[in-house]
């Protein structure tokens, strides 16, 4: 029974299902460490997936529809900069207007500039392509390495590389200091403002590449609410990783390994279902489980 | 000496959006208007890129959502459950918790509800319906009183585990829908049409306004008492207003939350009951447009009042209803009146912080 | 006594730092009158004076924090305007704040070079800040591990490193405010050596204190101020506790206002043996016992920072009582609710009248009803009756002359003296046997304190036992039977106000002076 559960093919679609969770993780990482509470990731998404389609459909060429779904999530983040930080209006109600606005007018677009009722799929649309290595293919259970797409791959050098931005370069350190102690920023001169501009253009960006790979290398197509509350589950990568690359990857590979078993289980007679509940309920009992911890470490005034 | 370290530069466009939005938001009613009228000019330029006119659009708008009594209905029909789901956030917000998850706890509402109405039988109609919302609101109310107790006991953050919740809540009830509870023929996820005891009755016919509607009025009008009037009323907004204030005066505060959150929880399950019993007369999966989301931004509109939540309600619902009818006789997506009501939002929120932030500036002088 | 700092002409290269007729209001309130401050290069300078006295305010000009309104600065003899801290960073001025600027993830070396971070590329050069530090260490024995997380390391290291940050940013004047606050005595200890090698190598130390043994130990030359103006400047060796304490509260005639000699009655406030956390670990309150009884006004007396508020919360239920005993009117609410501790007959004035003492967002009637809120006139069953509560509020309206636009507009239109005394007439109408009133007159005009005191004599003669804490030794003599001080998190002295002078309390408050029998809880005098 486990066999049905656990092979290679359950492993190779977790790690295809998780790289939208973890390009949109990873930007919600950029606005995390900056001490943003970011819920619009959906949102950001989906706008990076109807750009990236109609880019490729007006170019047939996958590498412009990327650049679209990048640079439209940008812009996106952006304005969520703008309205959080400029404008000062609460970050909730940016993410829940935003999540809803990107919804609505993604659809409406959809519906009048393509003229059509649910989705757009056409030839014309090009796929990001699966990038195959030669010599991973004879290595056994390694295997799975091999035949994922450019994205997937792409996913996981941001990794490193969003961990050395964070870790090991100045920009890191601000953006760190901005979400745990503000006010150094400012003693030392350096624009807190800007700083979080950045991470927000980020995250955006991240979150735009993430609704290409959803449009683009998944299902070639864009359905009407294509991101299907994926947004949430990366927000809750974010959370579940408290903003660490390394650990947000970790987190969202359990969380395509529980999606990847949803349809395995319902071979073995239990409902997908219930997988599908457990990135959100396992997020829900480690936020309880660090709330519990840091509660101790604190002087309790009771208040 | 050093150049003063406040200059920012700023792109021209920056200029231009924040004289725009210094318009915006210079007095209160000019900033209203001036926050619609922008809303308007986005929507109508959605409006050109489809190819239509955007006054004809807009007219049309408005008379598919009051132009006779049939749209009229449809109207209200439409800002029911915004109307729950408006009152369940401002319970939340005046205890000064977020509760994201109104959107779960409507499915979880009208789950309870349907099971209700579906395997009970030979029951009085009235009891039959109250007995229904009953369940639905324990239903709604005790998931939101989980995430409650998280926070007053370890303070783990609501707006995470309210929103976690949704899904959660969202999965579950599809899951019984797909399985134990489908019937055979059911081309989706749903369950067994209700008896007819528990069927909400209809006003009009050719619209789906029904009694729910009367319930949702009553339960604002409960409301209103509730916070007028009585004294755990009073003690709950306390909370809301400044949490150590109420500890201090000796106000159970953490009892106050708890209590706040069931409360939201159940009227965000009245939401999906009330839809269950009264215009789907089963549950559905995916039965819910954002129900729950969109009562956050009615709250929020409404600024918690009582009559403002039924007010932009109903605006909502003319929104969407009217958008519907545009849909069908021009060829405007009705997803239209999604992007004016969050853009809306946007601009009109961005208004209340300033105000906020301006009066804070002026100080409360102690 | 006051003696005018004769300033030469020319200020050459002997100050690091002159600053001169500095004046600074706030509204009506003027928090530097003229002042005079001059700090020779390569001393210890201490700043000392009582709450409001102005210490903060000057250290505040001279970081670039605020503008004074007149006035001028030299550093290093040069005539200079600081419209920042950045621009007091450049001229050589860093400042150590009460409340650290330390990212706690980060490392010793990550916050010590922050801002100025040493590449490597596009990198950190992680190699290079850890050098720094080290050399800066050794350079200025300040012993410190590069590599510790700040969030591991105890409060006393956790100042090196903000000191290191200032002398990275090449600071030798340095500015230390009330740095032991949050010291034990052996990091006080540290400290000082610290600041002494400091100075041995040049550098220029000023620390704002209210401690004559820091004085004592470390300085070199002492100013003090007092009410917003300089009262003198003296070297160490001129310096005693008794020129200190009168040079920092002054020597006045006390106006008590006149009260009935009241029999003792019963005890209404008990506390015992009592100790309370502070910041990080320590203790703010470190064995407190006293007693307050009925009709009688006990001020506790002291610089702030010394315990008080902090007792003022656990007496309050609002924090942990670690050890002791609290009882109200013979009823042990030791860590009780603040629900409990009401009921068993406490009415509290916070010192904070906008974050506790009101709902600035709710209306008068709001704000006064609650905490009787469920008793019977104002409650009918479930419902809350309106026309009885404002009745109610409109009567402490105007016994209390609280000047609004009637009872139903929101708490945060009135200005800060009205606020108060809506505060106090909610407390008073209680009939509460038991009243603790902090900082009762903070941030309020004459003609309201005047008003506030009445009604807290008017209390007292109806046999309500009073808890004042001020900060202010006007309202202590002229309002308390009894006055006790507080110290260090210790009641060091108890007097009856008609057997004492302020010269007296003085010599408590700044640590020269403690009381056996005080210190034991007993009844003194």
């Amino acid at each position: 029974m486990l066999e049905t559960l656990f092979n290679l093919h359950t492993l190779e679609a977790a790690f295809r299902i998780a790289t939208p969770l973890l390009l949109a993780a990873l930007g919600g990482s950029l606005t995390h460490k900056a001490g943003i509470f970011n819920i619009g990731l959906e949102g950001m998404m989906l706008i990076g997936a109807f750009s990236a389609v109609s880019f490729s459909y007006a170019t047939n060429s996958w590498v412009v529809g990327l650049l679209g779904g990048l640079l439209f999530g940008l812009l996106t983040g952006l304005l969520f900069g703008l309205f959080t930080i400029d404008f000062r209006t609460d970050v909730i109600i940016i993410g829940t207007a935003l999540n809803l606005l990107a919804l609505g007018a993604t659809t409406y677009l959809l519906r009048a500039i393509f003229q059509v009722r649910a989705g757009l799929s056409s030839p014309r649309i090009d796929a990001i392509p699966d990038v195959h290595i030669p010599f991973l293919e004879h290595l056994g259970f390694l295997k799975v390495l091999s035949g994922q797409s450019v994205l997937t791959y792409g996913g996981w050098i941001l990794i490193v590389l969003l961990h050395v931005v964070i870790f090991r370069t100045p920009f890191g350190m601000h953006l760190r200091a901005a979400g745990e102690h503000p006010e150094v920023l400012a003693a030392a001169g350096i624009s807190l403002r800007r700083v979080r501009y950045a991470a927000a253009a980020g995250c955006g960006a991240l979150c735009g590449l993430s609704g290409a790979h959803l449009a683009l290398g998944y299902l070639n197509q864009f359905v009407i609410n294509i991101t299907g509350g994926q947004g949430f589950i990366a927000l809750a990568a974010v959370l579940f990783g408290q903003g660490n690359p390394v650990s947000v990857f970790l987190v969202t590979l359990l969380f395509g390994l529980a999606d990847g078993i949803s349809s395995n289980l319902q071979v073995l007679g239990v409902s997908g279902y219930f997988s599908l509940m457990v990135p959100y309920i396992l997020t829900i009992v480690m936020l309880t489980i660090f709330a519990i911890r840091s509660g101790r470490k604190k002087s309790a005034i009771r208040a | 000496m050093t150049a003063p370290a406040s200059a920012q530069p700023s792109a021209p466009v920056m200029r231009l959006l924040r004289r725009l939005y210094g318009l915006a938001t210079s007095r209160e009613s000019v900033s209203v208007l001036v926050s619609v009228l922008l809303t308007l000019v986005v929507g109508g330029v959605l409006v050109v890129i489809n190819g239509d006119n955007p006054f004809v659009v807009y007219r049309s708008l408005f008379v598919h959502a009051f132009g006779s009594m049939q749209n009229l209905t449809n109207t209200l029909a439409a800002a029911t459950p915004l109307i729950f789901t408006g009152l369940a956030v401002g319970i939340s917000f005046r205890a000064g918790v977020w509760n994201i998850g109104a959107e779960g706890q409507l499915y979880l509402g009208a789950m309870g509800g349907a099971i209700v109405g579906v395997y009970l039988t030979n029951l009085w109609a009235p009891m039959h319906i109250a007995l229904s919302l009953a369940v639905a609101m324990v239903c709604g109310g005790l998931w939101a009183w989980i995430m409650g107790f998280l926070k007053t006991k370890w303070n783990v953050d609501e707006v995470v585990t309210t929103m976690m919740g949704n899904y959660i809540a969202i999965h579950f009830t599809s899951y019984l829908a797909n399985y134990p509870l489908k019937p055979p023929k059911a081309p989706i996820g749903s369950t067994d049409y209700v008896q007819e005891s528990a069927q909400l009755p209809q006003f009009v016919p050719y619209s789906t306004l029904n009694a729910g509607f009367v319930i949702a009025i009553a339960t604002a009008v409960v409301y209103w008492i509730f916070y007028r009037y009585t004294t755990t009323g009073y003690q709950m907004r306390t909370v809301g207003y400044n949490r150590l204030f109420a500890r201090y005066a000796g106000m159970p505060s953490g009892r106050m939350i708890l209590w706040a959150m069931f409360g939201s929880g159940a009227l965000a399950g009245l939401a999906g009951c009330v839809e269950v019993l009264g215009v789907q007369y089963r549950f559905v999966q995916d039965m819910s447009p954002n129900y729950g989301f969109d009562g956050i931004l009615v709250a929020l509109l409404a600024m918690n009042s009582g009559p403002g939540i039924v007010l932009v309600a109903i605006l909502f619902g003319a929104l969407r209803s009217g958008g519907l009818g545009v849909e069908r006789m021009t060829n405007v997506p009705s997803e239209l009146s999604i992007v004016l009501t969050s853009v809306l939002i946007l601009l009109v929120s961005s208004r209340y912080a300033l105000v906020k932030l301006f009066r804070k500036e002026r100080g409360t002088r102690a | 006594m006051t003696r005018q700092e004769s300033v030469p002409v020319n200020a050459g290269s002997d100050y690091a730092v002159e600053m001169r007729n500095i004046s600074k209001s706030f509204g009506d309130v003027k928090a530097n009158e003229d002042v005079h401050l001059a700090v020779r290069k390569g001393s210890i300078h201490c700043l000392i004076g009582e709450n409001g006295a102005g210490k903060s305010t000057l250290m505040s000009i001279l970081y670039g924090i605020i503008q004074p309104d007149a006035g001028e600065i030299y550093v290093n003899g040069r005539r200079c305007v600081i419209r920042n801290p950045r621009e007091a960073n450049a001229l050589g001025i860093g400042m150590v704040h009460q409340h650290f600027q330390l990212v706690d993830s980060f490392t010793v070396a990550e916050n010590v070079v922050f801002g100025k971070e040493p590449r490597k590329g596009w990198l950190t050069d992680r190699r290079k800040a850890a050098e720094i530090t080290r050399k800066l260490s050794e350079e200025y024995g300040l012993k410190v591990d590069p590599a510790a997380k700040i969030a591991d390391l105890p409060v006393g290291i956790r100042q090196r490193v903000e000191l290191l940050k200032a002398l990275h940013k090449g600071s030798d004047i340095l500015i230390l405010d009330e740095p032991t606050a949050v010291l034990t005595p052996q990091e006080t200890k540290e400290l000082f050596a610290t600041l002494r090698n400091l100075v041995a190598g040049g550098k220029t130390v000023i620390l704002i204190t209210h401690k004559m043994e820091e004085v004592m130990s470390v300085s070199d030359r002492v100013t003090v101020l007092r009410r917003g103006k300089t009262v003198g400047t003296m070297e160490r060796s001129e310096c005693d506790e008794h020129k200190l304490s009168l040079m920092m509260v002054g020597r006045q005639v006390e106006a008590h206002l006149p009260k009935p000699e009241m029999p003792q009655g019963k005890a209404v406030l008990e506390v015992s043996g009592v100790k309370v956390g502070g910041a990080q670990g320590t203790l703010s309150v470190r064995g407190v016992s006293f007693t307050v009884r009925e009709g009688e006004i006990v001020t506790i007396a002291g610089v702030e920072g010394n315990g008080q508020s902090e007792l003022v919360e656990a007496l309050t239920g609002l924090r942990p009582v670690l050890e002791g005993r609290v009882s109200v009117g013979g009823r042990d609410v030791t860590n009780q609710s603040p629900a409990a501790i009401r009921r068993a007959g406490l009415a509290h004035v916070p010192s904070d009248r906008i974050a506790m003492g009101l709902s600035v967002g709710q209306s008068l009637e709001e704000n006064a009803v609650a905490g009787h809120h469920r008793m019977r006139p104002f409650r009918r069953g479930w419902l809350m009756n309106h026309r009885e509560i404002r009745k109610f509020t409109e009567s402490l309206i105007g016994q209390f002359d609280v000047r609004c636009g009637g009872s139903s507009v929101a708490a945060g239109t009135l200005s800060g003296g009205n606020m108060q005394k809506l505060v106090i007439a909610r407390e008073m109408s209680y009939g509460a046997r038991f009243l603790l009133a902090s900082l009762p007159t903070r941030g309020i005009d004459i003609g309201a304190s005047e008003l506030v005191h009445k009604h807290l004599i008017e209390a007292r003669n109806a046999g309500t036992g009073i808890l004042v804490v001020s900060t202010d030794l006007d309202e202590v003599f002229r309002i308390s039977d009894r006055i006790l001080v507080m110290y260090n998190g210790e009641v060091v002295g108890e007097f009856r106000a008609d057997a004492t002078t302020r010269e007296e309390l003085g010599l408590y408050m700044i640590g020269a002076r403690r009381q056996q029998e005080a210190i034991a809880g007993g009844e003194a005098i």
